[in-house]
């Protein structure tokens, strides 16, 4: 009888060669189950011994909000005419960037806060790393709810094209766990990665139309930030029925979609060197 | 061919670096090799790199009890990482056949504010174990936790016994086929490791093969089917669980305060006051590492004592490599006086019939001064084997008798 063997070897991953993506499909999808645990792990965890538990998840996208509305109607701060109640505006916008913010912060600390647990236990480490997705992709559908009650509150009408509104994040996703796949290693041997991220994710959110609206015909460099189109397609669903820059989101959607790939693959050979390190 | 076995290393190496700064270089070099897929050959050492684990080959057949012992950072824990699958090897190749379990920190991996019954889900999802396999063993890990009513309690309010209780049960229960357990059993109370053994020993029945590391010989002299005594990452010694904890006594004495081999060959001699060497004798002449169950053991003690030392007393302990002391004596209980002792003199003691049964034991001498005040105390004067002789069985020990019928 033939038992099967499982093998260490340094690089293994590497000299692997195009089997890796079995093996890279294979670990996903044996390993559901334990995502689906860790992420209700870090659910659990992040809310107990709170009064305010899930209610925080709406919290701070409404202060925001209420900031940012603040600014607009003192006239600090000029966005133009927008044909929706800005707040809602807002709303969608920051619902769909915190995917993207939120789901980078925690990829990237995903690793090394479980640090102990990857030292001491055996299990597929790029489970964190979609896990800390899963979990932002709930408190995405949280923010969904939020949109919608928003809608009856102001009383707009939104198109129909909505229903693909979770669909059209999809791309943002796969941008933003295609980026964690590098930053949580880069984190666990550099602690200033996390720190440069979240830095550099609150200015990317002023560099971004997210708050503001992309003025038609506005800047050209503003359109080459890949998270325009990312986050403004969505958007655009809820209020045009069509996504405004059609040809920029599907390039980049293929772009991140790509990208994701490379940086899961890279993972996969890098993640063997990184324990160490941690 | 290689069907019965269970575990397989080839040469294994595994480098650290000392030093921080570089070790984040290479880290970070190692990012940026493997993501333009030329990775550097890692069997090079690099600056400020060493071997951890070093050149570690040996083949465990399914059913087989291998333990690792050796001093603090000799690399047991890294190599148990190593065969885990935590860390990957920079050298060699390592062969597993079966599911893995390791037990490296009880309870790792418990979130601190959930309850122990979700706990118990998410840790054993992570051991590999799937919902409905937990569903099934959820009461039997209950059960051997012995945590009943503190089930939906947060596991940060609980007592470390329980903790660790809770991390051996779910580990026991995903049924591995090769157990890696690292000095955790040494946690927790007598009934716990009662227990942990006795599960241990019904997952060994049916043939389970286990590695173990611990400092306590008497634990790796009771459950192992061979040693390895592990030095600076290397195998010093692979084999019979006698021989290697003997091989590691020796070498940890190194460092102590005198050599086996010192004392025998009298380097220890340009002592001022001490003890300078043991001489055991048996009834045979000639061996004098070796003895017989019920045969007398002569052991003669030199010294020196540069000034007068009035009413020394001198002391004699025999240490099982099991950890436990089996008898001792001093000149002083024994109601035998020495008047004075000044310069080179040698003191002796005869064990009659010794009752200690087959094994490896450690001579510790002692020499006070009338207030029982330490001169010098030498705690691996001597090493010498017992074997054959009178039949001891599975008892303690041996004691002299006689029958008679009346």
């Amino acid at each position: 009888m033939e038992r099967k063997v499982k093998v260490y070897i340094p690089n293994r991953t590497m000299k692997m060669g195009v089997w890796v993506w079995y093996e890279m499909f294979n670990a996903l999808v044996s390993n559901r189950e334990l995502i689906g645990r860790f992420f209700i792990r870090n659910m659990l965890g992040k809310y107990k011994q709170s009064i305010f538990g899930f209610l925080w998840i709406i919290f701070i996208p409404l202060v925001a909000i209420g900031t940012f509305t603040f600014l607009n109607k003192s006239g600090v701060m000029n966005f133009g005419a927008i044909d929706v109640p800005y707040p809602v505006f807002a709303l969608i916008g920051i619902s769909v960037w915190q995917l993207f913010s939120d789901g980078l912060s925690a990829g990237t600390e995903s690793i090394v806060q479980s640090g102990s647990m990857v030292l001491k236990i055996k299990f597929p480490i790029e489970v964190l790393v979609f896990s800390s997705m899963a979990h932002v992709i709930f408190e995405f559908t949280v923010k969904i709810a939020l949109i919608l009650i928003s809608f009856v509150v102001f009383g707009y009408k939104p198109s129909v094209w909505m229903i693909l509104f979770p669909v059209a994040v999809i791309p943002l996703m796969f941008f933003t766990l295609g980026l964690s796949m590098f930053s949580s290693l880069m984190n666990c041997v550099l602690r200033d990665t996390a720190r440069i991220i979240s830095l550099g994710v609150t200015f990317l959110l002023f560099l971004t139309p997210v708050m503001y609206p992309l003025e038609e015909g506005g800047s050209q460099i503003m359109r080459l930030n890949p998270l325009t189109a990312l986050v403004n397609a969505p958007r655009d669903l809820i209020i045009y029925g069509h996504i405004r820059h059609f040809a920029d989101y599907i390039v980049f959607s293929v772009v991140s979609v790509l990208f994701f790939f490379i940086a899961w693959r890279i993972f996969y050979i890098v993640e063997t060197k990184m324990p160490e390190r941690i | 061919m290689s069907n019965d076995l269970a575990m397989k290393a080839e040469n294994v190496g595994k480098k650290y670096c000392k030093n921080l700064a570089r070790s984040m270089m290479y880290g970070a070099m190692d990012i940026i090799s493997g993501s333009t897929g030329k990775m550097m050959d890692s069997s090079l050492l690099r600056k400020d790199e060493f071997w951890a684990v070093d050149g570690v080959s040996f083949e465990l057949k399914r059913g087989e009890v291998l333990g690792i012992i050796g001093r603090n950072g000799a690399g047991k824990t890294t190599l148990l990482k190593l065969l885990n699958g935590i860390f990957m090897p920079d050298r060699g190749a390592i062969k597993i056949w079966g599911k893995i379990g390791a037990l490296i920190q009880l309870g790792a991996g418990f979130h601190p504010m959930l309850t122990g019954k979700e706990n118990i889900y998410v840790n054993g999802a992570i051991l590999g174990m799937s919902k409905k396999e937990v569903d099934s063993k959820f009461d039997s890990i209950v059960d051997f936790a012995d945590i009943g009513d503190f089930l939906d309690t947060p596991v940060k309010n609980y007592s470390s016994g329980m903790y660790v209780r809770l991390g051996f049960a779910i580990a026991a229960h995903s049924e591995p086929e090769i157990l890696l357990i690292d000095e955790v059993l040494a946690v927790g109370d007598v009934s716990f490791r009662r227990k942990c053994f006795k599960k241990l020993g019904e997952m060994k029945e049916k043939g389970i093969t286990w590695i173990l590391i611990s400092h306590d010989m008497g634990t790796i002299k009771n459950s192992c089917d061979k040693v390895m005594f592990l030095d600076r990452g290397r195998v010093s010694y692979m084999g019979t669980a006698d021989q290697a904890i003997s091989e590691y006594y020796c070498t940890v004495s190194g460092d102590g305060t005198m050599k086996r081999s010192d004392l025998a060959a009298g380097s220890a001699a340009d002592k001022r006051t001490g003890i300078t060497g043991v001489n055991l004798t048996g009834a045979a002449n000639g061996d004098n590492k070796s003895f017989a169950t019920g045969e007398t053991i002569n052991a003669q003690i030199s010294f020196v004592s540069e000034k007068r030392i009035d009413n020394p007393v001198f002391g004699i302990q025999v240490m099982g490599m099991d950890g436990i002391f089996y008898f001792g004596t001093n000149t002083k209980i024994s109601g035998f006086h020495i008047d004075h002792v000044e310069g080179k003199g040698t003191v002796s003691i005869k064990l009659f019939d010794n009752g200690l049964k087959p094994g490896l034991y450690r001579l510790r001498v002692d020499m006070h001064d009338r207030h029982m005040g330490t001169v010098d105390l030498v705690n691996d004067a001597a090493y010498f084997s017992v074997k054959g002789g009178a039949f001891v069985g599975d008892a303690m020990f041996y004691n002299r008798h006689e029958w008679g019928l009346a």
